[in-house]
């Protein structure tokens, strides 16, 4: 019996043995994990386990982001709203979907989305993988169906090739989720003039009337640093900023159904807000002149609104210099 | 290699010998049953049948093209009164069965059950994606899952309603009922429903759902429709129903 052990073990030994020489695995650099390059200053943003950056995952998910196949009349793709030379904005107050339809609320960047705790302008989707079926099936935007989509995927011989590569499986929802994710957390900015400043401890990289908005904004004067604070300029909270005395659209409150949230939406970054025209969730805003005069006025009354919007008295001159500041956090 | 050969054989009989062995020391005590839901999704006494013209108690006339819901988190109460919950079972009733295995549990007494109507709030925001296909929770199970809130649709009823004032037209305006959101799961009780479990015979348990008790005082001319959060009040009325809409049968 001892015996027959010994055979079973040294011919598994055997047969493992000559495996290992017949594969011996091609290492291929496009299939290893790397390290996603956040800007300095920034932290190691979490990423979850089962969907790693690799180059194969990363151009899969920038292929799909701009491929049209996502609508349901292969007209929009993710890149028709969040527009690469635009800041991942479009410059509309309202997104358009299919059809000549508009999304609900203003088109937010996705730069730095990989440290989004949450999704969307009231937060109701927790990830960035599952924020990809929000568009795509959303009536008034892609107006499809992700199912869909896979089926579409899983007839072109590229794309199941490309998913077999980035992931080992064929196109699903799970892996068409994962891939587009992927590549929304390559997307990082943070390289602006006050970046330089900051980081780099450049003190000339900002003149005297950045200097001086930077002031009033990190000052209880301006007061903007309440929510808008750190590295990416948002602390992600829900704030009803004042915008109106009745809000069309209850925000936050759709998710939570509290009467205590309506009109709260999820505080934005302001990296690149010079190019990120219009503003607000409804777009309401054309210019940077109109956001500070609304802050400044301290907005319309609300029984939700943030204790810190309320009236500054600020010159003309500080209102200048803090569009100036705002101006210096667009990438370099 | 003749050798090896041998050797193979060697092993393949030993494996044989091994898994035998196993299967004599293992012949079922059966101590366990497998215990189903029988479960009807009715409209009054009649089942509820897609496309169907069916009648209000006041006499309205309305089809159906959608009639789904959730059912998770059920527990057994065994005779001694301890709990026996079906971890991780979830249940999504459709049209198309009506006998839904649960699992196998132990022979025995017991006072009765409870369920959840609904998903408890960790199931109800998981990622809908990582299911398999299989799931109820699955990501390709047909429109049962929102994606602006990120969770499912518990309960979800749609059809055609006659909305004339006089309720003598036909069927021909869109309803809608999505009931879902944590607020809205509700706990069914059963608990007095005894049955008992024997070795040897499969126990299903007898259920129905009346869809005319959930809409009770629902007025379907006028209250016919709600996502759940764009008509908050109504969706609540409806979720409120369905204790009574349950019965043994």
């Amino acid at each position: 019996m001892k015996k027959t052990l010994l055979y079973i073990f040294l011919i598994s030994l055997t047969v493992y043995a000559c495996k290992k020489d017949d594969d011996v695995p091609a290492i291929d650099p496009d299939a290893q994990v790397f390290t996603l390059q956040v800007p300095r200053g920034f932290p190691y943003p979490s990423v979850p386990a089962d969907n790693r950056p690799t180059n194969y995952r990363v151009r899969l998910g920038k292929q799909l982001f701009n491929d049209p196949i996502l609508s349901r009349d292969s007209t929009i793709s993710c890149a028709s709203c969040h527009k690469e030379n635009m800041k991942f904005t479009d410059g509309l107050p309202f997104s358009e979907g299919i059809a000549g339809r508009h999304a609900a609320r203003n088109s937010p960047s996705i730069l730095n989305i990989a440290y989004q705790p949450y999704l969307f302008w009231d937060g109701g989707n927790p990830t960035v993988e599952q924020q990809v079926l929000g568009p795509i099936g959303n009536p008034n935007e892609m107006d499809f169906d992700a199912n869909l989509v896979v089926e579409r995927l899983k007839r072109n011989p590229d794309y199941v090739f490309k998913f077999m590569q980035a992931y080992g499986k064929e196109p699903s929802v799970y892996t068409l989720t994962r891939a587009i994710a992927n590549y929304e957390r390559t997307l990082f900015t943070g390289t602006s003039k006050y970046d330089r400043y900051m980081y780099d401890h450049d003190s000339t990289a900002l003149n005297a009337s950045e200097k001086n908005g930077m002031t009033l904004f990190f000052n209880e004067i301006g007061d903007c640093f309440h929510c808008h604070v750190d590295y990416n300029f948002t602390d992600y909270s829900f704030q009803n900023n004042g915008l109106y005395v009745n809000y069309p659209d209850s925000g936050r409150a759709r998710i939570t159904l509290k009467a205590s949230d309506v009109g709260k939406f999820k505080v934005p970054t302001l990296r690149n807000v010079e190019l990120t025209a219009p503003y607000m969730h409804d777009g309401s805003m054309a210019t940077l002149e109109q956001v500070i005069d609304h802050y400044a006025s301290g907005g319309q009354a609300h029984p939700n609104k943030s204790n810190v919007v309320r009236p500054r008295p600020l010159t003309a001159q500080d209102k200048t210099d803090l569009v100036n500041f705002l101006k210096a956090l667009t990438d370099l | 290699m003749k050798k090896n050969i041998y050797y193979f054989i060697l092993i393949l009989v030993t494996i044989t010998t091994v898994s035998s062995c196993k299967k004599d020391t293992e012949t079922p005590a059966s101590t366990e049953e497998t215990l189903s839901f029988h479960l009807h999704r009715n409209v009054g006494t009649a089942d509820g049948i897609y496309d169907s013209l069916y009648q209000t108690a006041s006499g309205r006339k309305f089809n159906i093209t959608d009639y789904r819901f959730y059912i998770s988190n059920i527990v057994l109460i065994k005779g001694d009164g301890s709990l026996y919950p079906l971890t991780g079972k979830v249940i999504l009733a459709g049209p198309s069965a009506m006998e839904y295995e649960l699992q196998k549990v132990p022979v025995g007494n017991y006072k009765g059950f409870t369920f959840m109507m609904g998903l408890d709030s960790i199931t109800n925001h998981s990622d809908p994606t990582t299911f398999g296909a299989g799931s109820p929770l699955a990501v390709q199970t047909p429109s049962i899952h929102w994606d602006w809130n990120s969770g499912y649709i518990f309960f979800k009823v749609e059809g055609k309603v006659d909305t004339t004032a006089a309720a003598n037209g036909s069927a021909d305006f869109d309803y809608l009922y999505h009931i879902g959101m944590d607020d809205l799961k509700r706990t069914i009780d059963f608990s007095t429903n005894a049955f008992s479990v024997v070795s040897g015979s499969p126990h299903e348990l007898h259920i129905e759902f009346d869809l005319l008790e959930a809409l009770s005082n629902v007025d379907m001319r006028t209250e016919n429709m709600t996502h759940t959060m764009d008509n908050f009040p109504l969706a609540t009325k409806i979720a409120d129903n369905w204790q009574a809409a349950w019965s043994a049968e």
